[in-house]
């Protein structure tokens, strides 16, 4: 808490943040990058689960349907890491101190991982189920980012 | 009836003071439409990018658009369904917001093009060197990217 309290001064005073709040357009310019990354990510794990429930390239093997898509999710991920910490940056004091944040980067790490152990599984209901567990991880991350907007941040974290 | 008049007859409505009493039905809602405009976008520009010859060239991309055409619309109708839900919360603003009005217009040529390639150029997508399925994809790419910055600009302006 006091390290990530640290953090944020450091990165307010930092030229990171002078820069990304250099000009109005910036940071609205920086979320439209983060949602279309957004959008590659949701289609891909679309793709990903439609497959394997056999409603869409049925003629693929799920395997290497799972294999083009994780390759995607992850440089999307990581355009949205960077956008995010941009983001971030724009307003120190903001994110960080909402459990919300926290929560979207834990579900992050799930639905990675969920998304990452489809690729060997053979169709079954436990692949099935793993699609579901996607899909609700993935809605849920959305959720929670849309989220930090409302939240209320941890009283007397940041000033 | 004025655009204004609508405006006040919306803001009284059952909807509107559900979106504007709750503390979570108005970013609910938002979520829902994100959810259902990366789903549109996502699988536009996947073709787009087909189109252009910059991703899957191998792939037939008939086979591409119609097996992602379902997807855009599913995705299509539940942001049309939530985007129209969110207005309810403040129709006059929105009314009066230049990037609202300035989105409907770039959705309405986004349709526009849509209907060009239907009837005009999908038949020539696998004419080796056609450059009517290139130009398609681009000007969809652009009028899709522009929706999403409006879309996010609406945010900070009303």
């Amino acid at each position: 808490m006091s390290i990530l309290h640290d953090f944020a001064v450091w990165l307010a005073h930092s030229p990171i943040t002078a820069a990304v709040t250099a000009r109005a357009w910036f940071v609205p310019e920086i979320q439209v990058v983060h949602i279309v990354a957004i959008a590659a990510v949701v289609i891909s794990v679309t793709l990903i689960n439609l497959r394997t429930f056999g409603l869409i390239d049925a003629d693929e093997p799920q395997r290497a349907v799972v294999r083009r898509w994780l390759r995607v999710i992850l440089v999307a991920v990581g355009v949205l890491a960077a956008t995010g910490f941009l983001l971030i940056a724009s307003e120190p004091g903001r994110a960080l101190f909402r459990t919300v944040f926290w929560v979207k980067m834990g579900l992050i790490v799930l639905a990675l991982t969920v998304t990452a152990a489809q690729g060997p599984t053979t169709p079954s209901f436990a692949a099935r189920a793993l699609a579901i567990v996607s899909l609700l991880l993935w809605v849920g991350v959305i959720f929670a980012g849309r989220w930090i907007a409302y939240a209320e941040g941890w009283p007397g974290a940041f000033s | 009836m004025s655009l204004d008049n609508i405006a006040d007859t919306l803001s009284t409505t059952w909807l509107a003071n559900e979106l504007t009493d709750s503390t979570w039905l108005f970013g609910a809602v938002e979520s829902i439409h994100v959810v259902a405009l990366t789903l549109v976008f996502g699988s536009i520009a996947l073709v787009d990018l087909r189109l252009l010859g910059l991703v899957d060239k191998h792939r037939d991309a008939n086979v591409l658009i119609r097996r992602l055409l379902p997807l855009t619309w599913t995705g299509f109708v539940l942001a049309a369904i939530t985007g129209t839900t969110l207005i309810f919360a403040n129709p006059k603003g929105y009314f009066e917001n230049f990037f609202f009005l300035g989105k409907l217009v770039v959705l309405a040529l986004a349709g526009l093009n849509m209907l060009v390639f239907h009837f005009l150029v999908h038949r020539h997508v696998d004419t080796p060197g056609a450059i009517a399925p290139r130009v398609s994809g681009a000007i969809s790419l652009v009028l899709w990217l522009t929706v999403v910055t409006f879309g996010r600009w609406i945010g900070f302006t009303i």
